[in-house]
């Protein structure tokens, strides 16, 4: 057995402290210690995008990363997006496109669009391509899930116009 | 009690129905977009361990020798298990064709790379892992077969050596007067193709937790499986177990497309849980076993193709010769992949007679998994490019052929050569439409001017029928048996007139939860917060097969339909009795009981239901006192194969046609698509947003297919092709902006008219690509005739390609 090792991190604005085997994956620990399934792996070697994750607001891909390598860090997780049950703009936008089939990709896909609007909250089409293009989804064809990003960026730009601060 | 299916939104008790045929929002996405869906990873049983298999890192090889003992002794290590186990616990999987099956585990050889040879079970994945490293196994390695074209040989090694031979299945059909229609012939085209394998690579692999209980010696399997009641009945097979002493219960998958795979890998694990004395072990398959040892490879075809034709452009005969690399064994199922094609033979076209020269064999490969299509993507592809063929070798447009062959829309129900029967179609009107959404002359013209700057521009033009509704009648001729395909659901009101759906599948991404609850809410005229559906497990839900096979939009909604018709019956006779009166003057109009022609006799639903539940005593002595019914549904009218296999198979016939252009970079091969316009008719569109999913979905998979995905081995049987690196799946960046339309030719037998459509555009992508490449590349000389039509392939083509003369 490997010596543990003390692991801090803060998700979704909650902090946590763990003894973890330094070898476990970010994907497995937050899925496992954590308890946070919504994030999903399908590859393992950083293809798919499936696990991705934010790590102080940037999208990482979590089977790549060690959990120890996100100690002291900041994480959002698909978790982080809801209010109480309540969906975030990105997620209402994903269901009213219906830029989903299976759901297996998707909350990596919330998670890199969450990323690109808050860089570019007016993104064109060759941006969202571009910013999607290490995400693979097999069920949907993306063409719905480029009509919901489209509509996300409209509802966030929307929202920030009416003085919201609720969503960001 | 007979039960009439309403065949038409008119045909609904309700005047003014508001879901039926509407976008509606998903049911099922709330869960999916918070990342809340029970996916099977995501559950934790107590006592819960993992599994890890060792595989073979030889295509063909025989265990001189195995040992586990340091494995065994690692700490968090409970159960290893290897083919000493799965001769005492198990039998040789089911396959397809029969008895071309092995153990779960290798006992004396090893016959593709990947084949689990051990297992273990430990207190997490990574010690699991660990131990695997610890297994120490001889092997003597044995001459490979890897090339299907010298798996006949009479010096070939054998992959079953019991079997005698490697080849699995060897027929010949022969529909009408095949020679006389060749002979007769104005002209005969001949062709050769090679389709190289590739499959389905749903996001979510394939994982289950399986829990043995030594004391009644039965079985609960947790998994994300397609088609449970099958799955377990395999199961209880390999396992020697009565069908009562397997349960499976199915979670939502991160879809399947026909190749989630999975019965080998749960078989393993069921010996462990069992060695580990009751435990419950979990397996996820990672992608790597996936792409390598799992339900991922599917078509690995050479066909010869000829096309006999008459001047006129009818083409009065079709000669198909397959030979199909199955891998090493049939327990995939893949082999079913080569008798679909009887369903849609002949395409949209009145070729009267046609013969298939099938030969399926077996080489160290993976063994062949269903996908999306189940085997007419192939088969249409290399009809599309025969009549492209047809077409330049009798100078006529490839469109005006096809409309030339199309079956004429009086012709249905239309019987084609290998005796499936089309339900209805409008062929011509989809062309026209697809046509003038495309612009075809524009396209020519755009064509044109490209080709006179030097670009290598092509167009393609094809269709393609996409069947819908499986019946297993149409596997009869690589000997699955039986026909009909039930499916079955319950609808029930509680005391507060809220309904419940049951159901025997879990979601694989196509919607069908919602579409059962536009079903009922429209019928009883309630609201989608009025209903919940719930899955049933193996143990208690009415027969079910789920998706597969473009049928559950159209089985489901027949069984809720039938449900609906007999609750309805139920509510009728319960309401009259109130009302004292005859039954047949009460109906159910708008959500309520009312009294036909007799003002202000009515009665709501909920009130009703609540009289049933509460007041059995006031109810007619014949009434069953649940406000429920269930009803199972199959296709209507399926046959008994004949002895060339003709049957009536699927019930459905969506049809499109799919015009590309597309251009061809003669510097580098690659692929650039312009333009991709897609016209469908799959009858009534129960949801249009389902359907335009899969339509959109399977483009993307045809994009795939047509240019990206092959699965490589090399001549000693190891696969070259071992992660996404590899193995390429289309991006955001590889699928066009197609531009769709579509036409609604209702089917006459299927509830409300729908035709089923989830294998959708599969059926007619990877036709429609090809057939673009080699007008892009006609005038250089050169054809492409392998799939996928990859970079390399084309540039070394175009590079072979001798100038052509001016004026040729």
């Amino acid at each position: 057995m490997t010596t543990q090792q003390r692991v801090r991190l803060t998700v979704n604005g909650v902090s946590h402290e763990a003894s973890v085997d330094p070898r476990t994956t970010l994907a497995d620990f937050l899925r496992g210690e954590l308890a946070l399934t919504g994030t999903h792996v399908g590859c393992e070697h950083g293809v798919c995008g499936a696990c991705t994750v934010l790590l102080e607001g940037r999208a990482v891909r979590a089977c790549l990363m060690l959990a120890v390598q996100a100690d002291g860090a900041n994480l959002m997780t698909v978790e982080g997006l809801e209010d109480h049950g309540n969906l975030h703009p990105i997620q209402e936008a994903f269901v009213e496109e219906h830029g989903l089939q299976c759901g297996f990709c998707t909350p990596g896909f919330l998670m890199t669009v969450h990323e690109l609007l808050r860089k570019s909250p007016d993104p064109s089409d060759a941006e969202i391509r571009d910013a999607l293009g290490g995400q693979i989804c097999r069920c949907t064809g993306y063409l719905a899930i480029l009509r919901s990003v489209r509509l996300a960026a409209a509802k966030l730009r929307d929202s920030h116009v009416a003085g919201s601060t609720q969503h960001s | 009690m007979s039960v009439e299916i309403p065949k038409s939104l008119k045909d609904l008790p309700n005047s003014s129905p508001r879901w039926v045929g509407r976008r509606v929002k998903r049911v099922e996405d709330p869960h999916l977009v918070t990342g809340r869906t029970e996916f099977i990873d995501n559950v934790v049983l107590p006592g819960m361990l993992h599994a890890a298999i060792l595989r073979s890192p030889l295509a063909h090889a025989r265990i001189t020798s195995i040992d586990t003992s340091q494995a065994e002794k690692l700490p968090g290590v409970f159960a290893v298990v290897t083919g000493e186990d799965a001769l005492r616990w198990s039998f040789p999987a089911p396959t397809v064709p029969e008895e071309w099956g092995t153990h779960c585990l290798a006992t004396d050889k090893v016959r593709f790379v990947g084949e689990p040879v051990a297992a273990v079970a430990a207190v997490n994945r990574y010690v699991a892992e660990d131990a695997l490293e610890l297994i120490a196994v001889d092997y003597d390695s044995l001459p490979v077969v890897a090339d299907a074209t010298k798996a006949m040989d009479p010096d070939s090694p054998l992959v079953i050596e019991e079997k005698g031979t490697n080849v699995m299945l060897q027929r010949v059909f022969t529909w009408g007067e095949v020679d006389a229609a060749f002979a007769y012939a104005d002209r005969v085209f001949t062709e050769k193709f090679r389709w190289h394998r590739l499959g389905a690579n749903p996001l979510e692999t394939f994982g289950v937790i399986a829990q043995w209980d030594p004391v009644e010696q039965s079985l609960t399997l947790r998994a994300s499986v397609q088609a449970a009641t099958h799955f377990g009945l395999g199961r209880a097979a390999v396992l020697g177990l009565p069908s009562n002493k397997v349960r499976v219960v199915a979670h939502p998958h991160g879809g399947s497309f026909g190749g989630r795979g999975g019965t080998r890998g749960t078989d393993v694990t069921a010996l462990l849980t069992r060695k580990a004395g009751g435990r419950p072990v979990k397996w996820i398959e990672d992608r790597t076993e996936y792409l390598t040892a799992g339900g991922s490879q599917s078509w690995d075809r050479y066909y010869e193709v000829s096309l006999a034709v008459k001047n006129d452009g009818r083409v009065t005969g079709l000669d198909v010769k397959l030979l199909d690399d199955m891998g090493a064994n049939g327990e995939g199922f893949g082999a079913i992949c080569t008798a679909k094609p009887l369903a849609c033979f002949t395409g949209p076209y009145t070729i009267p007679v046609a013969r298939y020269d099938l030969t399926i064999v077996a080489t160290n490969k993976l063994p062949q998994s269903p996908y999306r299509g189940m085997g007419p993507p192939p088969h249409n592809c290399v009809l599309e490019q025969m009549m492209d063929i047809a077409a330049r070798g009798l100078d006529v447009d490839p469109a005006e052929l096809r409309r030339k062959n199309f079956i004429p829309k009086d012709a249905f129900p239309y019987t084609i050569a290998s005796g499936n029967e089309y339900d209805s179609g409008d062929y011509e009107l989809v062309l026209d439409k697809a046509l003038e959404l495309a612009d075809y002359p524009q396209l020519r013209r755009q064509q044109a001017e490209a080709r006179a700057e030097g670009r290598c521009v092509g167009i393609g033009v094809v269709s393609a029928i996409e069947p819908g509704v499986f019946d297993w009648n149409s596997y009869s001729v690589v000997g699955v048996q039986g026909t009909g395909v039930p499916e079955g659901a319950t609808v029930g009101m509680d005391i507060m007139g809220k309904f419940t759906i049951r159901v025997g599948f879990a979601l694989e991404g196509q919607g069908q939860y919602t579409l059962a609850t536009q079903l009922v809410a429209d019928y009883f005229n309630v609201e989608f917060d009025d209903i919940t559906v719930v899955y049933l497990d193996t143990q208690s839900a009415p027969p079910a097969f789920g998706p597969g096979g473009s049928r559950l939009g159209v089985a489901l909604s027949g069984a809720v339909l039938g449900a609906c018709e007999r609750l309805k019956a139920k509510l009728v006779k319960v309401a009259a009795g109130l009302f004292q009166m005859d039954p047949e003057h009460v109906e159910l109009m708008d959500g309520k009981l009312v009294a036909k022609g007799v003002a202000g006799v009515e009665m709501p639903l909920a009130q009703v239901a609540g009289t049933m539940l509460a007041r059995s005593d006031l109810l007619p002595p014949d009434v069953d006192p649940r406000p429920e019914a269930t009803y199972v549904w199959t296709a209507p009218g399926r046959t008994e194969p004949d002895e060339e296999g003709r049957a009536k198979s699927y019930l459905t016939a969506a049809q499109a046609v799919h015009v590309v252009m597309l251009e061809v970079d003669a510097d580098t091969g690659m692929v650039e698509i312009l333009r991709y316009c897609a016209v469908d008719d799959c009858g009534t569109r129960l949801n249009p947003a389902t359907v335009e999913g899969q339509i959109e979905g399977s483009i993307a998979q045809g994009v795939g297919a047509a240019l990206l995905e092959e699965y490589v081995y090399d001549e000693e049987g190891q696969i070259l092709t071992s992660s996404f690196m590899d193995y390429l799946l289309p991006t955001i960046n590889e699928v066009p902006l197609t531009e769709k339309a579509f036409i609604e030719t209702p089917s006459p037998f299927t509830p409300l008219g729908a035709k089923g459509c989830g294998e959708g555009a599969m059926h007619t992508t990877p036709a429609a690509i090809l057939s673009a490449i080699n007008d892009a590349l006609a005038p250089l000389g050169v054809q492409a005739t392998e799939v996928p039509a990859s970079p390399n392939r084309l540039w070394t083509l175009i590079r072979s390609a001798q100038p052509q003369p001016a004026g040729d």
